[in-house]
């Protein structure tokens, strides 16, 4: 019995000091950003000063701008695709249903290194080299297997006798989709979208091959701000992004549960 | 049936054809193309870009050999690391579990150059850490962890081990309580319960999480980019600097190509050991 305790109390003790390492550098961000005296700690008081300063920067609030505009675009282009075809793989069962499941995941399989030249190139060759279009549809099919995952676990958890009343009291299809299936899926929907928003707003590697001159996402703004200084500027721009993810988490937390993020 | 389904599959299934297929398909053309006058991609068929990389020696030990170096000792360690941590998660419940996996899910949710920025403050040359051991007389003058292969590690190790965590408390989640139970019943002890049953049943977990985080760090460019200096000189990094600095992207292409052979061979006999390894374990028990 007391080995038995031994074994949790080993696990318990490594699992503490695991979580310590994942959460120490984004909580020494946070203290760093409002730290009054610069680096100096521990903090000898309580400022927002460094936050005001990022966000008077017009460099980085073009780059929020970029960023904020490219992810809510992105999210709504990947729901829109990946909402039809999380329905048609739901409802129906067919030969092959598996390997069209696995090519809808295929950009989760593809090394973001390979995907981002890959689109690059082809974008290069048709024509589109700078624009817009290549950032977003990189961002857009790289998030959408995530938006995939949500909203088939939440299409399942729906009971289809929903829409069958709906269609016996004379719902046409499209009608059925927004005033039945949509408002039930709602959790979903939603944290399948803040989800897509926060990989495409703290997305870096894609960005970096894909954004065209003037259009900097803010990640790839603030990795060429810290590359020459890291000031307690950087830290607060860097804490904005992690409080707008924390608050993602949250809700996709709250709304479909975290575990469906990465779980197939 | 097909008209029924094919409609609502059609568009993510055209994108994905548009938008991933040919864009890799044109990645695998253009590794055959020439660059004329130093920026120009004119089409040809030859071989001289793979030659480049694989003729070299530099290349081969320098990055290729290299990046298969820190992606198998930044993998082990991620195992290593994420295998307790998941067993610990997997007997938690309520509240405790909900935060233990919203924290392990932040470093895959919050952006890489967010974190890389807090590891900066903590590692560089008059950061926390330094500045601590020096204090605490440990050592005298500031050790170089970031922007060395030190920083790559522990940034590689850093947002791996979640994957990993993740992977294999799916697997550990779907062991039977009863099983390990009827172990203890029939005398097991609690090592040989874990070690007869848990363990292998969570050998696909662990495979699946080896391949992400292998894959993953293997073709790592921004890490490298971001707290690496010029002794690491990882294969993704060469990609993206050839394709972005160097505007050669037939030369990228080729080495990206390489990358995607490399590392295929690398999971195939990764996966060829893990088969024998269960295996082996089936026959012990006999």
């Amino acid at each position: 019995m007391i080995r038995l305790d031994l074994g949790t109390a080993a696990l318990r003790l490594i699992t503490l000091l695991m979580m310590a390492f994942l959460v120490f550098p984004i909580a020494v961000t946070l203290v760093v950003a409002v730290n009054p005296r610069e680096f100096i700690l521990p903090p000898n008081g309580f400022t927002l000063d460094w936050f005001k300063a990022a966000w008077s920067s017009q460099t980085f609030l073009r780059g929020m701008g970029v960023s904020l505009v490219l992810g809510i675009s992105a999210a709504f282009l990947a729901n829109a695709l990946a909402l039809p075809a999380a329905m048609a793989l739901v409802r129906n069962n067919f030969a092959g249903k598996a390997a069209i499941n696995i090519v809808l995941m295929s950009p989760l399989l593809i090394p973001t290194t390979i995907f981002s030249l890959a689109l690059y190139i082809y974008f290069v060759r048709i024509g589109y080299g700078s624009g817009l279009v290549p950032l977003l549809v990189g961002h857009t099919i790289h998030i959408m297997p995530y938006a995939l995952r949500i909203l088939t676990a939440s299409l399942h958890n729906l009971d289809p006798s929903y829409e069958e009343a709906a269609a016996i009291v004379g719902a046409g299809r499209i009608r059925t989709l927004f005033s039945v299936t949509l408002p039930v899926i709602r959790t979903g929907l939603v944290s399948s979208f803040a989800l897509c928003f926060i990989l495409s707003w703290n997305d870096f590697p894609i960005s970096v091959f894909l954004a065209p001159p003037g259009w900097t996402p803010l990640p790839v703004e603030l990795f060429s701000y810290i590359k020459f200084q890291y000031d307690a500027v950087a830290a607060a721009l860097a804490s904005s992004l992690i409080l707008l993810s924390a608050l993602a988490i949250v809700i996709i937390d709250r709304l479909a549960g975290l575990r469906r993020v990465v779980r197939s | 049936m097909i008209r029924r389904i094919l409609p609502p599959l059609a568009p993510a299934l055209i994108a994905l054809l548009i938008f991933v297929a040919f864009p890799m398909l044109w990645v695998l053309r253009t590794s055959f193309n020439e660059l004329a006058g130093g920026a120009y991609v004119v089409d040809a068929l030859t071989l001289d870009n793979y030659t480049r990389f694989l003729g070299d020696p530099w290349y081969l030990v320098n990055t290729l050999w290299f990046s298969i170096r820190i992606a198998i000792v930044t993998t082990v360690i991620s195992v290593v690391c994420a295998y307790p941590v998941a067993l610990y998660i997997a007997k938690t419940t309520g509240f405790q579990r909900n935060i233990l996996i919203a924290l392990i899910m932040a470093p895959l949710l919050i952006g890489l150059v967010t974190l890389v920025y807090g590891w900066i403050v903590i590692f560089r040359g008059g950061g926390l850490l330094n500045s601590l051991m020096i204090a605490l007389r440990i050592y005298d003058d500031p050790v170089r962890y970031m922007w060395d292969i030190k920083g790559v590690v522990i940034l590689l190790v850093y947002i791996g081990t979640p994957y990993v965590v993740l992977s294999l408390l799916d697997s550990i989640e779907r062991i039977s309580p009863f099983l390990v139970e009827a172990a203890r019943n029939v005398g097991a002890s609690r090592w040989t319960a874990f070690w007869k049953i848990v363990f292998p049943m969570t050998m696909p977990g662990l495979y699946a999480g080896l391949v992400i985080v292998f894959s993953l760090n293997f073709s790592a460019f921004a890490v490298p980019l971001m707290v690496g200096d010029s002794n690491t000189q990882m294969i993704g990094l060469i990609v993206y600097r050839e394709a972005l600095l160097n505007n050669d992207l037939p030369f990228a292409s080729a080495l990206s190509v390489i990358m995607v052979a490399v590392n295929a061979l690398i999971l195939a006999g990764m996966a060829a050991l893990f088969g024998r390894l269960i295996l082996n374990r089936l026959e012990a028990k006999r």
